[in-house]
């Protein structure tokens, strides 16, 4: 591994090279724009939903990528699809069919 | 009378119509009781004769493709008019040669087979030249047809359907049976004489008699092998839309409502899917085709419902912007269809919102207007300043209703398909706007302005803050001066075809200076590509769409692109080299280029805006 000159603690890692559980791979394919989410938390600052709940998109996302399936199903519920973080993301993420296939993995990603 | 060759014909004819009444009797079977009620109303009432006169403008005269372009209306009207003439014709001919109402239907189509010469008494000539005259005119219809196949750009479209194979068999036969038909009554009337003014001229390419004698009955065994071939194929195919467009004619007429959830093979929706001939009038004014993206468009949409595969991805990209339902000359319910289709691809989908507390109202004064600036007007600050300023301007007493915290309408989770999930987002924002008091609720947002009118059910009315705007300026609470500024006015699709307002925009862009005319406009104008209608389409997608809209707007360059919609605005302010403005921050940044008198009006309203 480069040494960038820091260290990180092992439990926040998330390792891209590991495999992804095959349900979110599925989501991934739906909606490849997923992969694109570089975690700047624009998303999050003008949420609709957040300004009740603290919903913040991009952290959905990253667990996603953790494996934490059920933690993420949970949190996208809060979202009223208003689109306003889509409009703010610098990635054009559609984060609002994200959070569609977020809300209903288990049934429609049939794990 | 009768012949063996007929019975292709007949057999093909006769499965038709079994398929035909066994598929209406099941998809009447399951309409929703309160519609199979309106049937049974309708049946004995006049709307049933108002409907045959549609049938007879739209499904054989094509009136409404004629308007929009006038060469595919004529391909489409002489197919079915010509083809509708020639029953007609044939009918008569037996009548009046057999004396005898009922016939058997061959007998009338190879009428000229069974009795080559009729001559001798007038009506016989008459009713001659109107048979080959109605094969002329299905003729010229079915080589546009085929010119069109082979250049699209003949007949002014951009783009035809492309079809699956059992279309295409369908398709090959209907191509085959006019001139299949020609050719053996020229060959009939090679060898026995007769005829009118066509066939006399067709039955010279048969170089002998001889010749014609020998291929007369294969010719008729061929023609009658097509017809039967094609009415077998008729209800597998997209041709089923033929009867199936009348029916739903009727259906409309005695005022069936469409059913809740997503049945393509059941009740309405089956007639609808089923009546859409694939005539690709929505291609050409879908926004996505000139950005190069065919895949979604409602043809196909339709298509692959009726298919029952493969419609997802289409039903979840398209931008539901309307433009589609608008120019669809069926009447197809484009909209509710796809957004059907998404409730049920989406079922599972599974949101919560109890999270939002009802609130106490505590007594209010009443207040004129309750301002509603929306999600989208929440990253569009400058625009509910403007409207802001322009209230305080007027002397409105109003309150920003959503100013700190804001609930979303609701109408985005409608559109992707999970609209029974609102409920509880409407239930929070009805209960905030009643509790203000208010005589009037006026939003800067066209989607919450549409999702406010229909589906609300509020004690107060609704408008669209460019409506109330003109209605201050026709009472002159505001005034403006006309200045020389040019204008490019961008339709939001919500506004304009989803709300029937295109006028209140325009009144006040005259007021203030010219509005330039563009190419599409109004219920033709192009959607600024980024509207939440889609739910799939990529980044790159949409910009393509927004830079293709761009073009449309700039074309006449005016100084200013000037919309209603806050998403509009943001979406085409990030690619447009010419400045956007919503409509609200022109009317106010207007008053700098007015004359001295209402120089002093700003003044004090300036003294009014500042808290
Ligand atoms: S705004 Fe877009 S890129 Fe930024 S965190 Fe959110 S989803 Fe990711
Ligand atoms: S669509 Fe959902 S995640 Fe995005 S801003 Fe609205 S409520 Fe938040
Ligand atoms: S949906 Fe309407 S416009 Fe499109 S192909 Fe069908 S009938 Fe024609
Ligand atoms: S609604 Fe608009 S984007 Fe969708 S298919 Fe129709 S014209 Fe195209």
């Amino acid at each position: 591994m480069i040494n960038f000159g820091y260290t990180a603690s092992e439990s926040r890692h998330i390792d891209m090279d590991e495999r992804l559980h095959p349900a979110i791979e599925k989501m991934l394919h739906r909606e490849p724009s997923l992969k694109e989410c570089i975690a700047c938390g624009r998303c999050a600052a003008v949420c609709t939903a957040g300004y009740f709940t603290g919903m913040q998109f991009y952290r959905l996302n990253l667990m996603a990528h953790r494996g934490l399936i059920n933690e993420m199903k949970q949190a996208a519920r809060a979202c009223m699809l208003c689109g306003k973080c889509q409009m703010t993301c610098p990635k054009g993420v559609n984060i609002r069919h994200g959070v569609l296939l977020m809300s209903q993995i288990t049934d429609v990603l049939d794990v | 009378m009768y012949h063996p060759f007929v019975l292709p014909f007949v057999v093909g004819f006769s499965v038709m119509g079994v398929v035909l009444v066994a598929r209406y009797i099941y998809w009447l079977r399951g309409m929703s009781p309160g519609n199979r009620q309106r049937v049974l109303w309708g049946f004995f009432s006049r709307s049933t004769l108002l409907a045959v006169k549609e049938i007879l403008q739209e499904s054989l005269l094509h009136l409404k493709i004629f308007r929009v372009n006038p060469l595919l209306g004529f391909m489409h009207a002489s197919l079915a008019f010509g083809w509708f003439m020639l029953i007609v014709g044939g009918k008569l001919e037996t009548w009046y040669y057999t004396g005898n109402f009922f016939n058997p239907p061959y007998y009338a189509i190879f009428f000229r087979y069974f009795e080559p010469l009729t001559e001798g008494f007038w009506m016989n000539g008459v009713l001659l030249f109107y048979m080959e005259l109605s094969l002329l005119i299905v003729l010229s219809g079915l080589s546009i047809a085929v010119v069109k196949r082979i250049r699209k750009k003949v007949v002014g479209m951009n783009n035809t359907t492309r079809h699956n194979p059992a279309n295409r068999i369908a398709l090959f036969f209907l191509w085959m049976v006019f001139p299949l038909r020609l050719m053996a009554e020229s060959a009939t009337v090679a060898v026995h004489g007769g005829g009118s003014f066509l066939t006399t001229v067709t039955s010279s390419l048969f170089l002998s008699h001889d010749w014609a004698v020998w291929l007369e009955l294969p010719l008729w065994w061929a023609y009658s092998t097509g017809l039967g071939l094609f009415f077998l194929a008729l209800p597998f195919s997209r041709y089923l839309h033929i009867p199936t467009e009348m029916v739903m004619l009727l259906l409309k007429k005695w005022g069936v409502q469409p059913e809740p959830g997503f049945n393509p093979e059941k009740g309405v929706q089956a007639f609808e899917v089923h009546s859409c001939p694939g005539c690709g009038v929505c291609l050409d004014v879908c926004p996505a085709m000139g950005a190069g993206i065919n895949s979604f468009q409602s043809a196909y949409f339709v298509r692959q419902v009726r298919a029952g595969h493969n419609y997802e991805t289409i039903a979840d990209m398209c931008l539901n912007c309307g433009a589609c339902k608008e120019a669809c000359p069926v009447g197809i319910s484009l909209e509710s269809l796809r957004l059907d289709a998404r409730s049920h691809l989406h079922r599972k989908a599974n949101f919560d919102h109890r999270y939002l507390h009802g609130t106490m109202t505590l007594w209010r004064d009443t207040t004129e207007v309750v301002l509603y600036t929306g999600c989208m007007g929440r990253i569009n600050p400058k625009t509910t300043q403007a409207v802001k300023s322009l209230l305080h301007e007027a002397g409105v007493k109003f309150i920003h209703l959503d100013e700190h915290e804001s609930i979303c309408c609701g109408r985005p989770m409608a559109l992707a398909g999970a609209a029974e999930q609102a409920k509880m987002l409407i239930q929070r924002n009805r209960e905030l706007i009643h509790g203000q008091n208010g005589q009037l609720l006026v939003t800067t947002c066209p989607i919450c302005y549409r999702y406010f009118s229909s589906e609300y059910d509020l004690n107060i009315p609704v408008l669209h803050h460019s409506q109330f705007l003109w209605q201050l300026i026709e009472t002159q609470k505001l005034n403006r001066h006309k200045g020389n500024l040019r204008y490019a006015y961008h339709d939001p699709c919500e506004l304009g075809r989803g709300a029937n307002c295109y006028d209140e925009p325009r009144n006040l862009l005259y007021t203030v200076g010219e509005l330039v005319a563009l190419s599409s406009e109004r219920n033709k104008a192009l959607c600024c590509g980024n509207n939440i209608g889609s739910l799939t389409l990529a980044e790159e997608q949409k910009q393509k769409i927004t830079a293709n809209t761009l073009t449309v707007l700039s074309e006449n360059s005016p100084d200013y692109i000037v919309t209603a919609c806050p998403m509009c605005k943001n979406t085409l302010s990030r690619q447009s080299t010419l400045p956007v403005r919503d409509l609200a921050e022109v009317m106010l940044e207007c008053k700098e280029v007015n004359v001295a008198g209402s120089r002093t009006r700003k003044k004090q309203a300036s003294v009014n805006v500042t808290p």
